[in-house]
C-alpha cells in the first residue's frame, strides 16, 4: 500500500529524514515510536503533503504510484487521512458543514452521488453513537476552543466519516484520558479491514495494548533504526530511548536491527 | 486644479440656475463657487491621502442635470413613464431586490426619484425634495446649512448643494413604527458618463423605529457615478436600522456622506456591506446631542480587481453616558485598495462614554492594499475605550488543514474567508438579509483558482 524508500528530507534548510525506508501492506497496524525531535511528524506531514517539507531524494509509493506528485487534497481523495498531532483551529467555520463539505469533495472525486445534509447528520449520528462522542463538539467552530483531548477525539470522529485507506495516526493518545484512549482504540479497530492500513505514532505501549501492531519501528535522528514485532515496543517502554542510543540497538537480535 | 473640476465648474456657471427658495438659490451659488475655486480634494487633504481621483477623473462624468422632473414625483402606489398601472415597471436596470416585501419600497433611477410603493402608515411621509421644502422648510434648512461645503475636501458636498433639487424626504411622527424600507439605487449611464446627484432625509421622530436597507445595484455596467449626501435625524429614543449594499460595477463611482445627529436614548444601527464598485467611499460621521445614546457600524468589505472602497466613521461623543462601536471586516484581493479610517472624539464632559472600534484585514494578494487607521482623542473621565486594528494573510495550516481533508485549496480559501466576513453577518439582526448578504459576499470573493 505504501512504500518509503531512501527519503530525505529537509525543513528550512535542516535535513530532517535521512534515507528512511519503510513500507505497510494493506491490512496491517504498524507502531512508530521514537524519541522526541526524531522526525515521527516529519514524515506524516510528508506523506500528507504539507508544504515546506523539501524532499531531496528517495520516493513515496502509495498504490504503487509516486505520491509526492499530488496535492493534498488529492492525497486525501485516494483515501490518505492524517490525525494530526496539533489539530488546527479554524475560527467561524462549523464543524460538521467541514467535515460534509470534505466528504462530498471525495465522494465527488471517486464519482459517488453527494450527500445532503439530512443523509449526512443520519451518518455522523451513527458514528458519534458508536465513538460515544458528545455532539456538542459539532456546533462548534473546527477545533476552536476545543481541549487537547477534545481536538484528538475530533480527528478520530473525522477519521470516522471519512472511512480512509491509508490512516496515520500523529500521537493521537497523548492527552487523552482513559476512556478517550479506549474510544481512540476502538476507532482505529473498527476502521481495521483488509483493504485498509493504519499507521500508529506513539509514545506510550498504553495504546498499544488496545491496538495490537503487526510491526513496530523505531524512528531515531531520521532513520528506522528497528523493527519488530508488538514485543519491541515493550522493550521500549522498558529500557527507554536513552538505552537505544547508548549502544541498545546492538543487543538488538539482528533480525530486529533495521 | 484638475481638468474635470474645470469642466464642472464651467458646467455649473452656464446651467440655468434652479428655482427655489432664496436661502437655497444662494446656497448653491455660494456651493458653486466653493468647488470652482477650490476642484476635486487632493493628496495633501489629510482625509482623502489615501483615496485618489484617478477613477474619476477616467470616468471623466458631466454633472447631470434634472430640472423639472422633481415636480413629478409621484403618490403613492402611482408610478412614473416607466411603469404601468400602479405595478413597478419590470426593468432591469433594478436587480433582484434585497428584501422581499418591505413596508415601503422607493427607487432613484439615474438619480432621479421613479416612484414609490408602501403602506398606508399614519405618521409616515415620503415626500419628494421639493414638496418636503414646502411643508418642512425651516427643519430641512437647518440640515441643508450645517453641510461644510468649504474648501477640496468638501468638493462632493459642494457639488451635491450646489446641484441641489434632486431628494427625498422621509419624515415619520413620535412614536410611530415605520416598518421596513427598502431604498433602491440604480445607475445606467445611458447618457454617457454622468455624476447624478442626490439628497436624502430622514426625519425621525421622539420614540420612532424604521429599518432602512438601501441597495445600490445596477444591472446595467456602462459607468456612472452618484454623489448621495445623507442628513438623519433622531430624535429622542429614535431607533435607525440602517443596512447599506452596494454592488456595482468596476466603472461605477460612489461617493456618499452621511450626517446623523442623535438625540438622548436614540440608537443609530448601521451595517454597510461593498461588494463592487470601481470608486467608493462613504462618510459617516455621528453627533451625540444628548446622553444614553448609541451608535454602532459595523462594515464588511469584499473587493478583488482594481476596485477602492473608503469608509470615513467619526462619532462625537458631546454628550455624557454614550456608546458607539466600529466593527469593519475588509477582504482585499486583485489590486484592490481598502481604507478604514475610524474616528472617536470624546469631548470634556462626555463622562461614562464607551467606545469600541475593531478593524481587520485580509489581504489575498500581494498587491492588494489596505490602510486602516484608528483615531480616538478621549478628553473626558471613565471613558472605556478599546480598539485594534489587524491585517493578515489566510491562515496557511487551516487552508493545509482544509485540504488534508479533502477539499481544495480554491474551496478551503473561500470557506476561510466566508467565516472571516460572518463576523459581521453574525450581528444581523436579520437572519434572512444576513443568509442573503453571505451569498452576495460568496460572488464577490475574488477567484481563487488563478493566482490574483
Ligand atoms: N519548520 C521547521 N523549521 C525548522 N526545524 C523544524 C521545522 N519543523 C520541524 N523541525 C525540526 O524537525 C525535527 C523533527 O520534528 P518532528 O516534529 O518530525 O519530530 P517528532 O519526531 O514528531 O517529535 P515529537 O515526538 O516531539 O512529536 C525537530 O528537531 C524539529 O525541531
Ligand atoms: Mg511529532
Amino acid at each position: 500500500m505504501l512504500e518509503i524508500k531512501n527519503l530525505h528530507v529537509t525543513v528550512g534548510g535542516k535535513a530532517i529524514l535521512k534515507g528512511l525506508d519503510f513500507s505497510i501492506e494493506a491490512g496491517q497496524v504498524h507502531a512508530i515510536m521514537g524519541p522526541n525531535g526524531s522526525g515521527k511528524s516529519t514524515l506524516g506531514n510528508v506523506i500528507a503533503g504539507r508544504e515546506g517539507y523539501e524532499v531531496t531524494q528517495g520516493e513515496v509509493l502509495y498504490k504503487g504510484k509516486n505520491l509526492l506528485e499530488l496535492a493534498p487534497e488529492v492525497r486525501a481523495c485516494e483515501g490518505i487521512f492524517m490525525a494530526f498531532q496539533y489539530p488546527v483551529e479554524i475560527p467561524g467555520v462549523n464543524n460538521t458543514y467541514f467535515l460534509r463539505a470534505a466528504l462530498n469533495a471525495q465522494r465527488k472525486y471517486r464519482g459517488e452521488p453527494e450527500l445532503d445534509s439530512m443523509e449526512f447528520l443520519k451518518l455522523v449520528r451513527e458514528k458519534l453513537k458508536i465513538l460515544h462522542i458528545n455532539d456538542d463538539l459539532l456546533h462548534r467552530a473546527v477545533n476552536e476552543g476545543f481541549s487537547g483531548g477534545e481536538k484528538k477525539r475530533n480527528e478520530i470522529f473525522q477519521m470516522a466519516v471519512l472511512e480512509p485507506v491509508l490512516a496515520i495516526l500523529d500521537e493521537t493518545d497523548s492527552g487523552l484520558d482513559i476512556d478517550a484512549l479506549r474510544l481512540v482504540a476502538e476507532g482505529v479497530n473498527r476502521l481495521r479491514s483488509d483493504d485498509r492500513a493504519m499507521i500508529v505514532i506513539t509514545h506510550y505501549q498504553r495504546l498499544l495494548d488496545h491496538i495490537v501492531p503487526d510491526k513496530v519501528h523505531v524512528l531515531a535522528d531520521g532513520k528506522i533504526v528497528a523493527r519488530g514485532g508488538a514485543e519491541l515496543a515493550l522493550k521500549l517502554e522498558e529500557q527507554g530511548y536513552t538505552w537505544l542510543e547508548q549502544g541498545g540497538i546492538q543487543s538488538l537480535g539482528a533480525e530486529l536491527r533495521a | 486644479m484638475s481638468a474635470l473640476a474645470q469642466q464642472w465648474g464651467e458646467s455649473l456657471r452656464s446651467a440655468t440656475p434652479a428655482q427655489g427658495p432664496r436661502w437655497l438659490d444662494e446656497l448653491r451659488l455660494r456651493a458653486s463657487d466653493q468647488l470652482t475655486a477650490h476642484g476635486l480634494p487632493q493628496r495633501k487633504d489629510e482625509d482623502w491621502k489615501y483615496t485618489p481621483m484617478r477613477v474619476l477623473e477616467k470616468l471623466n462624468p458631466a454633472i447631470a442635470y434634472h430640472p423639472g422632473s422633481e415636480n413629478h414625483f409621484l403618490e403613492k402606489g402611482q408610478t412614473t413613464e416607466r411603469g404601468l398601472n400602479g405595478k413597478w415597471f419590470s426593468d432591469p436596470i433594478f436587480p433582484a431586490a434585497l428584501l422581499d416585501k418591505p413596508d415601503y419600497e422607493i427607487r432613484v433611477y439615474d438619480g432621479v426619484l421613479v416612484g414609490h410603493e408602501g403602506s398606508d402608515r399614519p405618521g409616515v411621509t415620503v415626500l419628494s425634495l421639493t414638496e418636503g421644502l414646502q411643508r418642512y422648510e425651516s427643519l430641512l434648512r437647518k440640515h441643508i446649512e450645517s453641510v461644510d461645503i468649504s474648501g477640496s475636501a468638501q468638493a462632493f458636498t459642494a457639488l451635491n448643494t450646489a446641484t441641489l433639487n434632486q431628494g427625498l424626504v422621509i419624515h415619520i411622527d413620535q412614536q410611530v413604527d415605520a416598518g421596513t424600507m427598502l431604498l433602491r439605487w440604480a445607475l445606467s449611464g445611458k447618457a454617457g458618463p454622468s455624476i447624478h446627484n442626490f439628497r436624502v432625509f430622514l426625519l425621525l421622530g421622539e420614540g420612532t423605529r424604521l429599518q432602512l436597507i438601501e441597495q445600490f445595484e445596477s444591472a446595467d455596467h456602462s459607468g456612472s457615478a452618484l454623489n448621495v449626501v445623507v442628513h438623519v435625524e433622531l430624535g429622542s429614543n429614535a431607533v435607525l436600522d440602517h443596512l447599506r449594499l452596494q454592488n456595482e460595477s468596476e466603472n461605477t463611482v460612489l461617493m456618499s456622506s452621511t450626517r446623523i445627529d442623535q438625540a438622548q436614548g436614540s440608537r443609530y444601527l448601521y451595517a454597510g456591506f461593498d461588494l463592487g464598485g470601481g470608486l467608493v467611499r462613504h462618510e459617516l460621521k455621528t453627533v451625540f446631542g444628548g446622553s444614553g445614546a448609541h451608535a454602532t457600524f459595523l462594515g464588511a468589505f469584499v473587493l478583488d480587481n482594481a476596485r477602492h472602497v473608503d469608509n470615513h466613521i467619526s462619532v462625537d461623543h458631546a454628550s455624557p453616558g454614550c456608546s458607539s462601536e466600529q466593527f469593519f471586516r475588509g477582504v482585499l484581493g486583485g489590486r484592490s485598495r481598502g481604507v478604514f479610517n475610524g474616528k472617536a472624539l470624546i469631548r470634556p464632559g462626555a463622562d461614562e462614554s464607551s467606545v469600541r472600534q475593531s478593524s481587520a484585514n485580509l489581504l489575498l494578494s500581494p498587491l492588494a492594499q489596505i490602510d486602516t487607521k484608528p483615531e480616538l482623542e478621549i478628553y473626558a473621565d471613565e471613558v472605556e475605550a478599546r480598539h485594534g486594528a489587524t491585517v493578515g494573510q489566510l491562515d496557511e495550516a487551516a487552508i493545509f488543514y482544509m485540504r488534508s481533508r479533502g477539499l481544495g485549496e480554491a474551496e478551503a480559501k473561500r470557506l476561510l474567508v466566508a467565516a472571516f466576513c460572518r463576523a459581521v453577518t453574525d450581528r444581523l439582526e436579520n437572519q434572512a438579509l444576513a443568509g442573503r448578504i453571505s451569498q452576495l459576499i460568496d460572488q464577490a470573493m475574488p477567484s481563487f483558482t488563478q493566482e490574483n
